[in-house]
């Protein structure tokens, strides 16, 4: 099938908006996830469609959502890093955050484990844990696509996510919601 | 497989990534070891909540309509910018202009059967809002007989959940021209469309293609034409025809 891609694709914008609309939310999510702000998300987005465009001639079909995932979280990285933003999550406490019997830990959890829980829990971890959630469980992108878009080999992408998941149990079974 | 290694690969297996070995040397593994299954059954349940209790973000409207403003607009000055840069080649790209259209006109049926720019076109559209399915149901005995009284035949509705590519639902679709089948498959949070019409109706392509990363792949089995349209990768859009056409019973369905 290779060897037969993409040949009705047609320059210009009609092609751009057929492959890359569809994939708008998915942009916005994983913009809103990493700046945690609808402002700041926004403006990415429009930026990386505009950058996707501008390098649309480049693309060569095939997975567009993982391409533009691609361009996203660059203009993501770059903001941040403009506002300094980085580094700026919670320390992570290993004494508080010591891993309990497994029963009462599962216990604990679907005690706390709701949407408000989860999405503090979720916010709370380092950047290159949320993303890879989020791309992974809330995207669905494949290991593969992971490691396409943020440049690392499979084996990474499938060790960070085991510790990205670890971690986001830690912060919800040790969550306190009167706390917020 | 060790106790460490299973717990390494513990993620990875509920999240289908492992092949057929690895998956079964893991089952092997927990079948015998109470804290992995524990384990197991702790990190499904985490993978699931999140799944579905995490909120995802989606784009204000205003975002499309600006993005796409913004890109016919990008692409209207990048042409106009180059034409007033060249004005000798006007005549150059009128006449190019003329050879394209000449040659579109002669080779672009064969080389895009209409059928394939239509069944994409179907699929991008079944993925707006509220368009996907006019029958939802995860259960084959439901599908199928909603097209009854629609169409004058009975398509044959396939259930690969245990696959990884559950029934999502049915649809009513027009292709080139005819009334077809659409029955709705999801893999993650990607859908395959696979129309179902009689093979006495309008032909299929002859071979796959892609167009705008939209994998296009039909087949005729049992007296119908199945076409399948996906975004999803190309090898788990070829495993997913595969199935199909190995679960679609050869004998032509009642009409």
């Amino acid at each position: 099938m290779n060897q037969h891609r993409d040949e009705g694709r047609e320059p210009g914008p009609p092609g751009f908006e057929q492959v890359f609309m569809p994939h708008l939310d998915a942009a916005y999510n994983l913009a809103r996830w990493l700046l945690r702000n609808d402002h700041d998300a926004e403006d990415a987005v429009q930026e990386a469609f505009l950058r996707a465009y501008k390098a649309f001639p480049r693309f060569r079909g095939g997975e567009g959502k993982a391409w533009l995932m691609t361009i996203v979280r660059n203009v993501c990285f770059t903001m941040m890093k403009r506002a300094g933003s980085r580094g700026t999550e919670e320390p992570f406490d290993e004494e508080v955050h010591q891993e309990s019997a497994q029963a009462e830990m599962r216990e604990a959890f679907r005690q706390k484990a709701n949407a408000e829980t989860l999405q503090a829990a979720l916010e709370k971890l380092p950047e290159e844990y949320r993303e890879i959630i989020v791309l992974h469980d809330l995207e669905g992108l494949a290991y593969k696509e992971i490691a396409a878009v943020i440049g690392v080999p499979i084996g990474t992408v499938m060790s960070r996510l085991s510790r990205a998941r670890g971690r986001l149990r830690a912060e919800i079974t040790t969550s306190n919601p009167e706390m917020r | 497989m060790n106790h460490d290694e299973v717990l390494r690969l513990l993620g990875a297996y509920l999240d289908g990534e492992l092949d057929l070995p690895k998956c079964v040397e893991i089952e092997e593994h927990v079948a015998g070891c109470e804290a992995c299954r524990e384990r197991m059954e702790a990190e499904a349940e985490l993978i699931g909540t999140v799944r579905e209790e995490a909120p995802r973000f989606e784009a204000p409207a205003f975002l499309e309509t600006r993005i796409r403003a913004m890109v016919r607009e990008a692409a209207g000055e990048t042409t106009v910018r180059k034409w007033m840069a060249f004005p000798w080649l006007w005549s150059g790209l009128a006449v190019a202009a003329v050879a394209v259209v000449l040659m579109f006109g002669y080779f672009r049926a064969p080389g895009l059967p209409g059928i394939v720019r239509d069944a994409v076109a179907d699929h991008v559209r079944s993925l707006q809002v509220n368009h996907l399915m006019d029958v939802a149901s995860t259960d084959q005995h439901t599908v199928k007989p909603w097209f009854a009284g629609k169409l004058n035949y009975s398509p044959q509705v396939i259930d690969l959940t245990t696959s990884g590519y559950p029934l999502v639902g049915g649809r009513l679709d027009v292709l080139d021209g005819q009334n077809v089948a659409a029955i709705i498959y999801g893999r993650r949070k990607h859908f395959i469309n696979l129309f179902i019409w009689p093979a006495s109706g309008s032909g299929l392509p002859s071979r796959p293609y892609t167009l705008n990363g939209y994998h296009v792949l039909g087949w005729t089995k049992g007296g119908m034409n199945y076409l399948a349209v996906s975004e999803l990768g190309e090898q788990e859009f070829e495993d997913f025809a595969k199935l199909i056409q190995e679960q679609t019973s050869p004998a032509r369905p009642g009409e």
